[in-house]
């Protein structure tokens, strides 16, 4: 019990060191423990950091472990940091984003492809903020892009993998079944008006 | 005598065949109205005229049509690209619905992400990183490249010359019309034979001057053939005993 408590106490040194979230198996090389000590030790950190015993909260994000603020804080935090977190993102920037983060590695023709419209500004500014990165090029060249480390901690993830299943969104099938038939009547309107001039 | 001096008397076009050259160039004779199977008889007459075969100016000959002939196929691929796309409106509708759903997801996941970011409100980070000094490195070096040799390698084969680029293969093809003549007397020697049997495996030139070397047999008697349609297979074979040349409209068939 003792000797997870003094692992407890130097994880939660690492943790408060590092700016980055640290995996398990980072921990267990550092502090030359197995996984299964590291483990316990976060348990029991926690429980010593959980809501509404402390103003720091142990997360399990990004694939690691880091400390994070508790919200309950963050009116002093703006008036003593003075700027947002975060700031809102715009309905192009959140698409483009959602884009990224389930069909990563992706390139911009394609996001613009998917979204009708061109992506260019968008991930641009999406690159600046560090929700995404940069992740090779695609046979063809272009620059392909995936979601940042920045972007898992912010949204509270572990891995873009928790993100729900897009099928949810998808209509129901007699919503789908009344969607298609709209669009062939409007097709066959479409092509009737079409070839009556030729 | 240059080609470029061979008089034509066609539908479109009457005058000297360098003349044509030009106005087609210009656009100014449509080249999808000229039919170059006509050319080819006019160059036939002026063969059969002069009564040898001049092989500098029939290689030229072919050269010229060769290449109108890949304008003019260029040209009518063209116009069927231009021709709207004929898409059901079954398939226009599946097409469509496909990027609607994809568009909804998405719109629905970006949503989702902005209700994310909603339920973190508040909680921060800290910002600063490490400093420089007490970061331990963490991208190890890829396998090998550490190594000196490696590195002389890679950096050696960039200083080494190019191999000479062997252009023997952009010389000029020759194919000269005796052989293909040859040839296809051998085949009929045979009986009947497809066409395409004959060009089995040759390039576009030795397939266009067999196709001068036919219509010189067909012209000299020595060979007659079928073609039930256009760009159908050819079936050639001797001509038969009691017929005497046949009407030269299969050459448009052939050609054009």
């Amino acid at each position: 019990m003792s000797d997870s408590a003094e692992l407890a106490r130097t994880i939660e040194a690492l943790l408060f060191l590092s700016s980055d979230p640290l995996t398990g198996e980072q921990l267990a090389e550092a502090t030359q423990s197995d996984e299964q000590a590291v483990g316990d030790a976060l348990a029991l950190l926690h429980e010593r950091y959980a809501p509404g015993r402390s103003g720091i909260r142990l997360r399990e994000l990004a694939g690691g472990w880091t400390f994070a603020s508790d919200p309950a804080a963050e009116d002093a935090a703006r008036r003593l940091f003075s700027s947002m977190r975060i700031s809102a993102l715009t309905p192009a920037q959140a698409e483009t984003l959602a884009i990224v983060a389930y069909l990563q590695p992706i390139s911009r023709p394609e996001i613009g492809r998917i979204r009708g419209v061109s992506a260019d500004s968008a991930a641009a500014t999406l690159l600046e903020r560090g929700l995404i990165e940069q992740a090779g090029h695609s046979q063809f060249g272009a620059v392909l892009y995936r979601t940042s480390t920045q972007f898992l901690k912010l949204f509270g993830l572990r891995a873009p993998q928790e993100l729900p299943d897009l099928a949810q969104w998808d209509p129901s099938p007699d919503e789908q079944a009344e969607l298609r038939q709209r669009l062939l009547r409007a097709g066959e309107a479409r092509a009737r008006s079409g070839a009556a001039p030729a | 005598m240059s080609i470029a001096t061979l008089e034509l008397d066609l539908d479109v076009f009457t005058g000297p065949f360098d003349l044509l050259l030009t106005l087609v160039l210009r656009e100014e004779v449509d080249l999808l109205e000229l039919q170059l199977a006509d050319v080819v008889l006019a160059y036939l007459d002026h063969l059969h005229g002069r009564g040898e075969l001049e092989l500098e100016s029939a290689t030229e000959f072919i050269v010229l049509l060769a290449a109108l002939l890949e304008l003019k196929s260029g040209l009518m691929l063209a116009s069927e690209d231009e021709q709207p796309l004929e898409i059901e409106p079954e398939q226009a509708a599946e097409e469509l619905m496909a990027r609607l759903l994809d568009a909804r997801r998405f719109r629905a996941a970006a949503g989702h992400l902005g209700e994310l970011l909603a339920r973190e409100h508040g909680v921060r980070f800290r910002a600063a990183p490490l400093p420089a000094a007490l970061r331990r490195t963490i991208v190890r070096p890829a396998d090998g490249s550490e190594d000196p040799r490696v590195l002389g390698e890679a950096i050696g084969r960039l200083l080494a010359p190019p191999p000479a680029i062997n252009l023997l293969h952009v010389a000029v093809p020759r194919v000269p019309v005796a052989a293909r003549l040859e040839h296809l007397r051998r085949l009929l020697r045979g009986g009947v034979f497809s066409f395409d049997e004959a060009v089995r495996g040759a390039d576009r030139m030795t397939v266009a001057v067999t196709l001068f070397a036919l219509l010189e047999l067909y012209k000299r008697g020595e060979a007659d053939w079928e073609q039930s349609r256009n760009f159908g297979e050819i079936a050639v074979h001797p001509p038969a005993p009691s017929q005497p040349a046949a009407a030269v409209a299969g050459a448009g068939g052939l050609a054009g």
